[in-house]
């Protein structure tokens, strides 16, 4: 299938910057949409959860757009590609732990999400540009080099319960899972849409999955 | 490893793209695309756009602006000037800017940033914090683009801020702007070193002896600039190989 | 909540506040015109004078070498500068860095420069990287002609250094002429304008690009520092030796560009049968088909061009009212540039190949669209000719 054909659905939570994501996959010449209900997921090739905000909040907002169940039924009967970004891979946890509330996530990956731990004065939020280290093959990083800097920013990372799904770890104090992928399912904790080349990258290879 | 960030500043005025000195004496410099393509080509890690004149003559933001740098800028993007409100944020968000940037309504309201960071995640909300010293070299913080002088006791100021959790904090010495005669050691290095939030250095960016002495004996998370870019022959990445040759993390 | 929508303009001449480096003060007036009047207070005997001291300094000093540089385009303010090096008595070398679409017209004025009894270089980059920058630079920097500005001054330098001739003589000191930061101008005695390494960084004409960023993007193509110099600026360190110093004629002498025209046209110099595309006047911008280009951008980025200046020029020696000048800038200015000194904009696209739909594409990403009329549906608004219109030529009543 090449890129051209490409119907992406881009789920829109009303807290972040859909902008940067459209941008970039319009570089690439594929053709995004926003999702704005649960018909949008027929017609959709692939599916971006992109993220800015906070777990509880972003919960909520899929709850409220009646997008949550539309979702888990494409990504797992449908087999639709899915790529979450930052927050949107969050969001794929058992639970998450922000703001001092438990919140439920969409259990597709199971795992939780927590603040990550500050040692030896470490800043947080985890901001700016850290090398992503693969630590298993993945269709994502094809033709990307190992080691290579995205851009992250965040103060919570996920920690899958099932390690096979971890696809590249970044070093931040302790290391942490910065890439995951399940079957169709994806999630990168950094944001491919502002990290220039080796992003644009990862983009297109995730659009040849 | 977390890389230092190189970040220059872009601001406007109105119709055109100014740099000034203490925050006065505004120079009209180039236009803000050519500029904004010349940073795509050196690499820089992020890019500050203010509106310096949005607070003052209560103007609109003007988010056509936003959405035309941020279609030409590949790198991350801070907007500030004139944000008010949560649909400010909301709206900035969604015209292309990463992260925003909160100067003079935080100094009267910091519930603003609080409820910001709740709704939108602290990652993309940082607080600017300009700033002189006054003859008993005392922080006196300013707000208004420099004119009008605060109240707040500087050390329960920077620590309400850290307290709330905001993204990052951007330290801008207003003595020092435009100068480049460096940047303010003593103050800037105490607060990356007592804060936990990542602080962002600006004003006086000069000579890379000086910088690298900042970046050696601080907790700076990046370093703003913007007079050294347009009035220089020193680019951001010159001054990357730079610091890459003095052992810093950076990103090439 | 309103944003200011118009254009702040100098109350006397009808330069506007978007110009780069121009300061529009509290009485309204831009620093072109306050540098102006501050002209007729200079003891233009005393600048003579130090004039001659310098001259004296270089003066046959070298008994097998030229006393001087002076840098020709052959252009009015060029043939200007030679004869003037001359009647001081000095040896000068002209250096003509040569410009991409050299015109009829500007290889015969280059040509009338030999008529007055001097050695002469012509020196020409590498066209096949020339061509590259150019489109480069038109599509990064909206700039055609970085490369031709660049390397005059840099070439020109470099010469001078290889050569091992020290003093370089340039015409106008732009910032004052048209007005530049009043920290840097020559309001003040005690200082004086050099053209020298900051003097280029800073208002050279570089729109901010270096060559060390064409090294960065095409080191990979095979491109070397070496390959760039024509267009970089010698270094401190590689002038120390040769001690090369650049001085403005025009801080030693009250310059105007119309009166050089007029010796120089009595001197051989050849112009246009009208005023040449865009702009007042028949001498200006004779020698290279791009220049209309280049201008044309700086109209899309900050609302002037030649006929702002050349009309500021006029009015503030008394030669041009206001109200005509702003009715110029109206009716003259700013005009999508369709052709210039006849040929067809097309062609002059072709040269760097690229098509007039690129070059429209362009021209809109640089466009600040802030100082232009738009349509209702917030797209910039052409006229029926295809032209911008500016939100306003004069300041509000």
């Amino acid at each position: 299938m090449t890129i051209l054909n490409n119907k992406v659905a881009i789920i829109d939570l009303e807290i972040g910057n859909i902008g940067s994501i459209f941008r970039a996959l319009k570089k690439i010449d594929c053709n995004p949409f926003l999702c704005e209900n649960k018909n949008s997921f027929f017609t959709a090739s692939h599916i971006i959860l992109p993220g800015v905000g906070s777990f509880d909040y972003g919960m909520s907002k899929l709850i409220e757009k009646k997008l949550y169940e539309p979702l888990v039924e494409s990504i797992e009967k449908n087999k639709i590609p899915f790529l979450g970004i930052c927050l949107g891979m969050q969001l794929l946890a058992t639970k998450g732990f922000e703001n001092d509330n438990e919140t439920n996530g969409l259990n597709l990956v199971p795992g939780n999400v927590d603040k990550i731990k500050i040692k030896n004065k470490l800043k947080l939020p985890h901001m700016g540009w850290n090398e992503v280290s693969q630590v298993k093959k993945s269709q994502l990083f094809e033709n990307i080099e190992n080691d290579k800097d995205f851009y992250f920013v965040h103060s919570y990372t996920f920690d899958p319960e099932d390690k096979s799904v971890v696809v590249s770890q970044t070093d931040y104090g302790d290391q942490f899972v910065s890439t995951i992928a399940k079957d169709n399912i994806y999630g990168v904790q950094f944001h491919p849409e502002k990290s220039l080349d080796n992003g644009i990258s990862l983009l297109k290879n995730f659009l040849k999955c | 490893m977390l890389k230092l960030r190189i970040i220059p500043t872009l601001l406007f005025n109105n119709l055109k793209l100014v740099k000034g000195i203490s925050f006065n004496s505004w120079r009209t410099v180039g236009s803000i695309i050519q500029s904004v393509r010349l940073y795509n080509l050196r690499k820089v890690d992020e890019l500050i756009l203010l509106d310096i004149s949005a607070t003052n003559q209560n103007n609109k933001i003007d988010l056509e602006l936003v959405n035309e740098v941020a279609s030409e800028c590949f790198m991350p993007l801070t907007f500030g000037g004139g944000i008010k409100t949560i649909q400010d944020i909301s709206n900035l968000l969604k015209a292309g800017a990463d992260k925003i940037c909160i100067n003079t309504e935080a100094t009267k309201n910091l519930d603003l940033v609080k409820e910001a960071c709740e709704i939108f995640g602290s990652q993309c909300i940082d607080v600017s914090i300009d700033y002189k010293k006054n003859k008993n070299n005392e922080i006196e913080i300013y707000s208004n683009s420099g004119k009008i002088k605060t109240n707040l006791v500087f050390e329960d100021y920077i620590k309400k801020i850290e307290n709330i959790g905001a993204g990052e904090i951007i330290l801008t010495s207003i003595d020092r702007d435009g100068t480049m005669k460096g940047y303010d050691f003593e103050t800037i290095s105490y607060v990356s070193r007592v804060i936990n939030l990542p602080v962002i250095a600006s004003g006086g960016a000069g000579e890379f002896d000086d910088i690298y002495n900042l970046v050696k004996n601080s907790e700076i998370s990046g370093l703003a600039a913007a007079s050294i870019y347009h009035f220089t022959d020193k680019t951001p990445l010159d001054l990357k190989k730079f610091l890459i040759s003095k052992n810093i993390p950076i990103r090439l | 909540m309103k944003n200011t929508n118009y254009i702040k303009y100098c109350s006397n001449c009808i330069i506007p506040e978007t110009r780069p480096n121009t300061e529009i003060d509290s009485s309204g007036l831009c620093t072109g015109c306050k540098y102006y009047t501050y002209r007729s207070k200079i003891d233009w005997t005393q600048r003579h004078d130090e004039l001659i001291k310098i001259i004296d300094v270089y003066k046959s000093k070298f008994k097998n070498n030229y006393d001087c540089i002076v840098p020709s385009s052959g252009g009015k303010d060029s043939t200007y500068q030679v004869l003037k090096v001359l009647e001081l008595g000095l040896k000068p070398l002209v250096v003509t860095i040569m410009p991409d679409m050299l015109t009829p017209i500007g290889r015969r004025n280059i040509d009338n420069i030999k008529n007055f009894g001097v050695d002469c270089i012509e020196f020409s980059t590498n066209k096949i990287l020339r061509k590259k920058i150019n489109k480069f630079t038109l599509e990064t920097v909206g700039d055609l002609t970085w490369a031709e500005e660049v390397s005059v001054s840099c070439e020109t330098v470099r010469i001078a250094n290889k050569m091992k001739i020290p003093l370089v003589v340039w015409g106008e000191n732009s910032e004052n002429e048209n007005g530049g930061p009043e920290k840097n101008s020559d309001f003040f005695d005690n200082i004086v304008q050099a053209h020298n390494h900051e003097w280029f960084e800073e208002f050279g004409g570089t729109n901010g690009l270096r060559s060390s960023d064409l090294l960065s993007i095409w080191s990979d193509d095979g491109i070397t520092e070496a390959d760039l110099l024509p267009y970089t600026f010698p270094s401190k360190k590689e002038l120390l030796e040769s001690n090369v110093h650049g001085i403005f004629l025009g801080y030693y002498i009250p310059w105007d560009g119309h009166k050089n025209a007029e010796t120089a046209k009595n001197n051989g110099l050849i112009v246009y049968d009208k005023a040449v595309e865009g702009n007042i006047v028949d001498y200006e911008n004779l020698d290279n088909y791009q220049m209309r280009i280049h201008d044309y951008f700086k109209f899309l980025k900050y609302g002037y061009d030649r006929v702002s200046d050349w009309g500021s020029l006029g009015i503030r020696r008394g030669r041009l009212n206001r109200d005509k000048a702003i009715e110029l800038s109206r009716e003259v200015g700013g005009k999508y540039p369709k052709t210039y000194l006849g040929k067809n904009i097309k062609e002059i696209l072709e040269y760097i190949d690229i098509n007039e739909d690129e070059f429209q594409n362009i021209c809109e990403k640089f466009t600040n669209k802030k100082i232009f009329k738009k349509n209702s549906d917030g797209t910039l608004l052409y006229d029926n000719s295809g032209d911008l219109i500016k939100i306003n030529y004069d300041n509000p009543k």
